[in-house]
């Protein structure tokens, strides 16, 4: 099978200046040459199959930037192998310019005086795409999102969500092989947000376009990534389906039950008759986190019905972001 | 990759046509601004005209040639003006990252920059700089042949270059300088001496003028080979060779800056 991002150990390492504090540190600053060396990206490895979604990871200054800096061409690797789409990103920056789409959150890309639709006529004539397609894009476009109401407004007129969702229509126009998304729904509502995600989807879906995708909202992972790529201090820590990460984590699940009484003690009675689990009681709600492996939920829901009258229950999933707050603090040892 | 003229041509063109077209709809800036530039040529040809009031020449130069000189240096600037005038936000994109959106695009990255904005205003100060040059040309009693038009093109075209070269270079320092704002302010304080002849300053000043910040390519060493036919130097002559070398080197300073540059964090 051949990819169409290949990465193979690439590293990535910094000259910092160690500064001093104070004027007086200031002014040793000025001559000083005192550098330490930071590595931002660690022996990095993976490889994108043409049309996946890929969700890319980690807290801030995990080395995000710098990767996929690396994958655009911006930055040159400081060891290690990268090639996209058949070619070296920085030896050939405006050749693979023209397979790529990007979007950062905030910059927008687009001419900031101009109506949308004469810079996708720009965009047209600088991607040189035919007419046909082009043409073709616009009414694929139209049956996704309202554009109509965007394409004659100049883009320092729209809001935050309308100038996100423009920027991405744009990176899609010319029908690159790889979309890099860096935080598409950074400061964007709820409602904006869930339209990007469809959109970002269906393009996907539409165009078999590769699309990795930088973020913290992890509703954008739920909705978008079958795969992610877990990243910090520069070294990779995950990279597998979506699925597998709650797995790794055992598959857990947290029934929620609500009766009479005092909640405090019925959870310590409970927590004595089933050790194996983890008993907890809020003012409202005795917690039992149930590991599927030794016993389902529905039979401890059973063997606590015996002896308690239940009011009310509820069964929560272990959320993504959980665990992705669980590798972030605690890695996946 | 290699895009042809023509590429590049088409895409400024429309460029243009759609930027003059937002332009246009903010009518109270594009007036004020106009009236702006209406001013300042005004104020800068009465303070020349009130100093000629007081000395009949300045370092052996006659009214009417200091004033070719200074039409010669209004229009030479113009194309820095119009074409490159993005040159002077480099610094605040840089600085705050922004710039990095320009490097995602397949062409050129020097046009792509410089094609985003074009300021209207230096075409009204072309106009009058074309209207001094006239101006001076009928009271010099100089030629209309072609030859001399042909002359005052080529050295209009290699003083803007020179022009263009002092600030790209300038501006391409906030790749490496974080304060570069400083630098392109000085080189553009000193082209306002690029109208007077060099035979005004002292050797030293000569000497920085023509060899470290070359402002003497503006229009001193350019109008001689119209003013003065006779006693050309050897610098005038060459010229537009200079013109053309300062001004590749000041495009591979600015590209080698932006071709190392990657952004800030995130």
């Amino acid at each position: 099978m051949s990819y169409i991002i290949e990465i193979k150990h690439i590293t990535k390492e910094f000259k910092v200046l160690n500064r001093h504090e104070g004027l007086k540190g200031s002014l040793k600053d000025l001559f000083s040459r005192d550098y330490r060396i930071v590595r931002a990206v660690d022996d990095i490895s993976m490889n994108i199959a043409q049309g996946e979604i890929v969700g890319y990871l980690g807290p801030n200054g995990a080395g995000k930037s710098t990767t996929i800096k690396m994958m655009t061409g911006i930055l040159q690797p400081s060891s290690g192998e990268i090639v996209v789409n058949g070619q070296i990103p920085y030896k050939n920056r405006t050749r693979n310019a023209k397979e790529i789409g990007v979007v950062f959150g905030q910059r927008s890309q687009l001419w900031w005086s101009l109506p949308l639709v004469e810079s996708f006529k720009l965009l047209r004539d600088i991607y040189e795409v035919p007419e046909a397609e082009y043409r073709a894009m616009l009414d694929l476009y139209r049956s996704l999102v309202d554009i109509e109401s965007l394409l004659h407004k100049p883009v320092r007129q729209m809001s935050l969500g309308q100038r996100t969702l423009s920027d991405i229509l744009a990176a899609f126009l010319h029908n690159p092989k790889i979309v890099f998304l860096d935080e598409p729904t950074i400061g964007l509502d709820v409602s904006m947000k869930a339209k990007i995600r469809t959109l970002i989807h269906a393009l996907n879906r539409e165009k078999q376009t590769t699309v990795i995708l930088t973020t913290h909202d992890m509703g954008d992972v739920d909705a978008l990534c079958r795969r992610i790529v877990i990243i910090d201090k520069g070294k990779m820590l995950y990279d597998n389906d979506i699925e597998h990460l709650k797995r790794f984590f055992g598959s857990y699940r947290t029934l929620k039950i609500r009766m009479d009484g005092d909640l405090q003690q019925s959870a310590e009675a409970i927590a004595q008759q089933m050790p194996e689990f983890r008993v907890s009681a809020d003012t409202d709600w005795i917690s039992v986190l149930v590991d599927e492996e030794q016993a389902s939920v529905m039979a401890v829901l059973a063997r606590l019905q015996e002896r308690y009258r239940i009011r009310d229950m509820q069964l929560e999933e272990i959320s993504t972001e959980a665990v992705i707050k669980k590798i972030y603090e605690e890695g996946t040892q | 990759m290699h895009r042809g003229l023509r590429f590049y041509f088409c895409i400024y063109r429309k460029i243009l046509a759609q930027d003059l077209k937002s332009k246009m709809s903010y009518r109270a800036d594009f007036i004020i601004s106009t009236i702006g530039m209406i001013c300042t040529n005004i104020s800068g040809f009465l303070s020349f005209w009130i100093l000629f009031q007081n000395f009949p020449s300045v370092g052996g130069w006659s009214y009417y040639e200091m004033l070719f000189l200074y039409g010669f240096s209004l229009v030479a600037m113009t194309p820095v003006q119009c074409l490159l005038d993005n040159n002077w936000s480099l610094r605040y994109q840089v600085f705050s990252g922004d710039f990095v959106k320009y490097c995602f695009r397949p062409m050129n990255l020097f046009f792509y920059y410089q094609s985003e904005v074009f300021d209207v205003k230096g075409l009204g100060q072309m106009v009058f700089g074309i209207g001094t040059l006239i101006y001076a040309w009928v009271h010099l009693e100089l030629a209309c042949t072609a030859w001399m038009v042909l002359k005052l093109v080529v050295y209009l075209v290699s003083a803007s270059l020179v022009m263009a070269a002092l600030q790209n270079a300038a501006a391409a320092s906030c790749f490496w300088i974080e304060n570069s704002f400083y630098l392109l302010d000085l080189v553009m304080r000193f082209k306002d001496y690029a109208k007077y002849p060099m035979t005004i300053f002292n050797p030293v000043f000569r000497f920085v003028f023509t060899f470290v910040l070359p402002i003497a390519f503006i229009a001193y060493y350019p109008s001689l080979v119209i003013l003065r036919p006779e006693a050309v130097p050897l610098l005038s002559w060459l010229s537009p060779l200079i013109a053309i070398l300062l001004f590749y080197l000041s495009y591979k300073i600015w590209m080698k800056g932006a071709a190392g540059y990657s952004g800030t964090g995130s």
